[in-house]
């Protein structure tokens, strides 16, 4: 789940017309002790809701980064990854934050690359699950044959790609397309939260969600499901760099992030998504994602 | 409790998308059907939301914000008369209320509809169709709990529709990969099904029914039932009864005498009924709401606040409508919540003094501000052996008589000397008369100061209770309805009402007399995890089990057990390492099985039940440190 378009789409028209991208805060290079000098680092942040708050909550960390790596920083905010990866792919923004299917279609595009993997509640990876409520009796992925099944929407890691795999590995479909015919019906809820809250209301009988989707729901609401099932680890979401960065900028940008995982600087983490903490990733991080998405026809 | 940790998970971590707001629309909605349903009905509130709710449809319902527009200008022209005889009678009052909720409802479904119609409209644009139809969704979130509540099978129904409406939006996906088509047939069929629905229950026969989901609450509106409770009630948007953070040291005189609380079975029990909703009735019960959900470990809760029955946060309307319907007295009289620390020493309570016995206070906090059932005595005992361990912060800078000493800062020690000098303007009294440090800074009088209003004049009803000044500092805001923000703010009050004329450094140095005196050690715990403590205090919790068993308290055991089992699930997401949920499930269901077994009367498998419970907890307490 993480960085999903959970409400993004009402902001779509707003951010197609200004080119993908909300630009604000505009750090003016000179205003430090120490002036950034040189071309702007422009870095593009996803915001769930409210773009205009993402970029005021960024602003700390855009003070730090352009102390530390001696360049002016440049914030925007886009409601949806179309948004970043446009503008990685235009050369528009040189740093982005997005999910792994987006990052590995982002690769393929544009040859942009992963600096940084997100490390949550300790991990740089995530499970994406199967719930189902406690009281429905289902208790196998197989009885779920002919049921209602939600997923948050099509190019989500842990909403769709790896939920579905569950079922591929556990044998119940062959392959993407079989979906159709093993389940009654496939929802796209269109965020993380419709669809597990989807399953609680019992709108359908199961949802495909990324682990953290419960701590979306109440304590006594959690409590009514149950997850039958769980992926293998997605890795985490990740901070994305274009194609033809300098080197140097992006080691610097790397470094800068690395060491907000501990020392003085760590409070401005939890601007950040409210990461634990960032681990050096690569494309190779991404390669199973890729496999996956590749098989499912998301990739060429 | 509940809630506690909905708001603050979240927010601590933004990464994980935050949940979703009630759009506007939704959120004045569902306040208004929650105010609408007060007695009285707070109109200016009312009004507010009518504006709200005209505000948002402005841009793609002009008629329908107008409509609303009129529809408070007018109600609150009606009911704003406040002597008797230009008031509208009581009966005439609900009939007006219901019009307000029913014309606004039917807006609300109209303007559902608008954006649906749209949405199906432009379907071949993605971006205008999802929005218009993700503002449709959110604001059908306004009838969702009245739906789900009144018709089940139609909420589920119905909710199975706008998700197939969401897929058969399509989607763009990303660089050309992941595109899906929309599905204009599908559209049509499920959006006719809600708009449908719309027009036969919120729309069309709005105005002729007087119960049904659209007006789930307003048929049962006073009368008054014994339980006004409907099944999904839920508190209005807007409301916060999370717990303060960091939480209040609470002193137990027997703890800091190192006493261990499962050695005190009385005060054990009185604890866990302080923690529990079952003492109380519906609707208190099923939203969690307990003692100390307003006297966080004792002392106050700044942040509460329910719309319609607090003015401002920290303070309630204690005789409303809402929680104990048969009790309401008609008025909303918002009062601040009291700290009670110390609490045996300021008798009388209530904060016009209204009891002088702690026991027939905590009665009648349950019985009629709560709808409890009347409480065994053995539960009030022990809520009384619990409160009367209450103890005020431990303060250097004050004698034992109430003077201030040599730690006290200077200003401080001027400010005293002003805080016991006579006033010609208080009939020659000073602060210290009423407020007399020998004796906890209180009289154990109320007095007429004039700071609430009679119900006409020279009438003989204003009086209040003198409240103490220890831990003032940590009891903001101030005065019995909490007008008033700071100690300064008090201050200057006392100054204006009495002419005192003190001059700005004297104001300063009497400021600083009440901070000093109303300061303590360590207000506050360091610590924000708090696991490991919780469930040390439901061990405590557990301890009176063989006293209650000896005395046949039935009712008494089902509450500790029934207690327990909800407190730990409502806590067991505090828990650092995910490993140990499956240890908080099984203490939590053998609590559930012991409650069975009691119920069933079989008491051999309930005391097996509550050792394994001991066993459990005690074998695994150092792991959840």
């Amino acid at each position: 789940m993480k960085h999903s378009k959970t409400l993004s789409r009402i902001a779509t028209a707003v951010v197609v017309a200004l080119g993908g991208l909300m630009a604000c805060g505009d750090p003016t290079p000179g205003d430090g002790e120490q002036a950034a000098t040189g071309e702007p680092l422009r870095i593009a942040f996803i915001a769930y809701q409210n773009p205009d708050q993402l970029l005021e909550s960024v602003e700390p960390v855009a003070e730090y980064l352009e102390a530390a790596i001696g360049r002016p920083i440049k914030t925007f905010a886009a409601t949806d990854y179309a948004g970043i990866v446009e503008a990685l792919k235009a050369g528009t923004a040189d740093v982005g934050f997005m999910g792994p299917l987006q990052y590995v279609i982002a690769h393929q595009q544009s040859g942009a690359v992963p600096i940084l993997g997100e490390i949550y509640d300790g991990s740089p990876t995530y499970l994406s699950k199967i719930f189902v409520r406690k009281d429905s009796g289902i208790e196998t992925l197989a009885q779920l044959e002919a049921k209602s099944m939600a997923f948050v929407d099509p190019l989500s890691s842990s909403g769709y790609l790896f939920p579905l795999e569950t079922f591929i590995e556990s044998g119940l479909i062959a392959r993407r397309q079989d979906a159709e015919k093993f389940f009654r019906k496939i929802y796209f809820a269109g965020g993380d939260e419709q669809a597990i809250r989807a399953v609680l209301n019992k709108f359908v009988d199961a949802a495909g969600v990324g682990q953290y989707s419960v701590r979306l729901l109440r304590p006594e609401e959690r409590e009514q499901l149950l997850a039958i099932a769980e992926s293998r680890p997605i890795p985490s979401h990740c901070v994305v760099v274009r194609s033809g960065l300098d080197p140097e900028v992006t080691t610097a940008l790397q470094t800068a992030l690395l060491a907000l995982n501990e020392g003085e600087h760590h409070g401005l983490l939890k601007n950040l998504y409210a990461v634990d903490g960032y681990i050096v990733a690569d494309d190779d991080t991404y390669a199973e994602v890729a496999n996956l998405a590749r098989k499912n026809g998301f990739l060429k | 409790m509940l809630t506690i940790l909905v708001a603050a998970d979240p927010a601590a971590r933004a990464h994980i998308v935050p949940p979703q707001q009630l759009h506007p629309v939704a959120t004045s909605y569902r306040r208004i059907e929650f105010l609408l349903n007060l007695n009285p009905i707070p109109w200016d509130s009312v009004h507010l939301d009518l504006a709200a709710i005209a505000a948002q449809l402005e841009s793609f319902d002009t008629a329908g914000a107008v409509d609303l527009r009129k529809l408070g200008k007018k109600t609150l022209a009606r009911v704003a008369a406040k002597d008797e005889d230009t008031m509208p009678a009581a009966d005439k009052r609900r009939l007006i209320a219901h019009r307000v909720l029913s014309r606004t409802t039917r807006t609300v479904a109209r303007a559902i509809r608008l954006d649906l119609d749209t949405a199906r409209a432009n379907l071949a644009d993605y971006s205008s169709a999802s929005a218009h139809f993700e503002r449709a969704r959110q604001m059908w979130a306004a009838f969702e709990p009245a739906i789900e509540a009144a018709q089940p099978a139609e909420f589920v129904r119905l909710g199975e529709c706008w998700l197939a409406m969401v897929s058969a939006l399509g989607y763009p996906g990303l660089e050309g990969i992941g595109v899906r088509r929309p599905d204009t047939a599908t559209f049509d069929e499920e959006s006719g099904e809600i708009v449908e629905y719309l027009d036969a229950n919120f729309i069309d026969q709005v105005g002729t029914q007087t119960r049904g989901p659209t007006l789930p609450r307003l048929a049962a509106l006073p009368g008054v039932a014994r339980d006004a409770y409907s099944p999904g009630q839920r508190l209005p948007p807007g409301f916060n009864v999370n717990k303060q953070i960091p939480r209040p040291r609470q002193i137990l005189g027997m703890v800091t005498r190192g006493v261990d609380e499962r050695e005190t079975p009385l005060i054990a029990l009185g604890d866990m009924a302080f923690d529990s909703a079952l003492i109380f009735g519906e609707p208190a019960r099923s939203l969690a709401i307990t003692c100390n959900t307003c006297h966080n470990k004792g002392v106050t809760n700044p942040n509460f606040f329910i719309p319609g029955l607090s003015r401002i946060p920290g303070g309630m309307d204690v005789s409303n409508s809402f929680f104990g319907a048969h009790a309401n007295n008609g008025i909303f009289d918002p009062l601040d919540i009291p700290d009670l620390r110390g609490l045996r020493f300021t008798a009388p309570y209530g904060r016009n003094g209204r009891f002088d016995s702690l026991r027939e206070f905590i009665r009648n906090v349950i019985v009629n501000e709560f709808s409890g059932k009347e409480p065994e005595p053995m539960l009030l005992d022990a809520l009384v052996a619990y409160m009367l361990e209450f103890e005020f912060l431990p303060n250097p800078a004050l004698e034992p008589d109430g003077t201030l000493n040599a730690r006290a800062p200077a200003a401080a020690r001027r400010g005293e000397a002003l805080f016991n000098r006579p006033f010609a303007n208080m009939a020659g009294r000073s602060c210290a008369s009423c407020h007399d440090p020998s004796d906890h800074f209180l009289d154990r009088k109320r007095h007429d100061i004039g700071t609430f209003r009679g119900a006409e004049p020279d009438s003989r009803d204003r009086a209040l209770d003198t409240p103490t000044l220890l831990g003032i500092k940590y009891s903001a805001p101030y005065f019995h309805d909490g007008r008033l923000a700071t100690l300064a703010e008090v201050v200057d009050w006392f100054n204006d009402r009495y002419s005192l004329r003190l001059s700005g450094s004297q104001r300063m140095d009497l400021s600083a007399y009440l901070e000093t005196v109303g300061d303590g050690i360590e207000a506050y715990e360091d610590t924000v995890y708090t696991l490991a403590s919780e469930l040390e205090e439901f061990d405590f919790f557990l301890s009176p089990y063989e006293l209650l068993v000896e005395r046949g308290e039935t009712n008494l055991i089902d509450t500790t057990f029934g207690t327990i089992a909800f407190e730990i699930r409502a806590h067991k997401w505090d828990v650092q390492d995910p490993a140990n949920l499956p240890l908080l499930d099984r203490l939590a269901g053998l609590m559930d099985r012991a409650r069975a077994a009691l119920a069933a009367g079989d008491l051999s498998t309930t005391d097996r039940m509550v050792n394994e419970y001991r066993a459990l907890y005690r074998s695994n307490a150092g792991i959840l440190e």
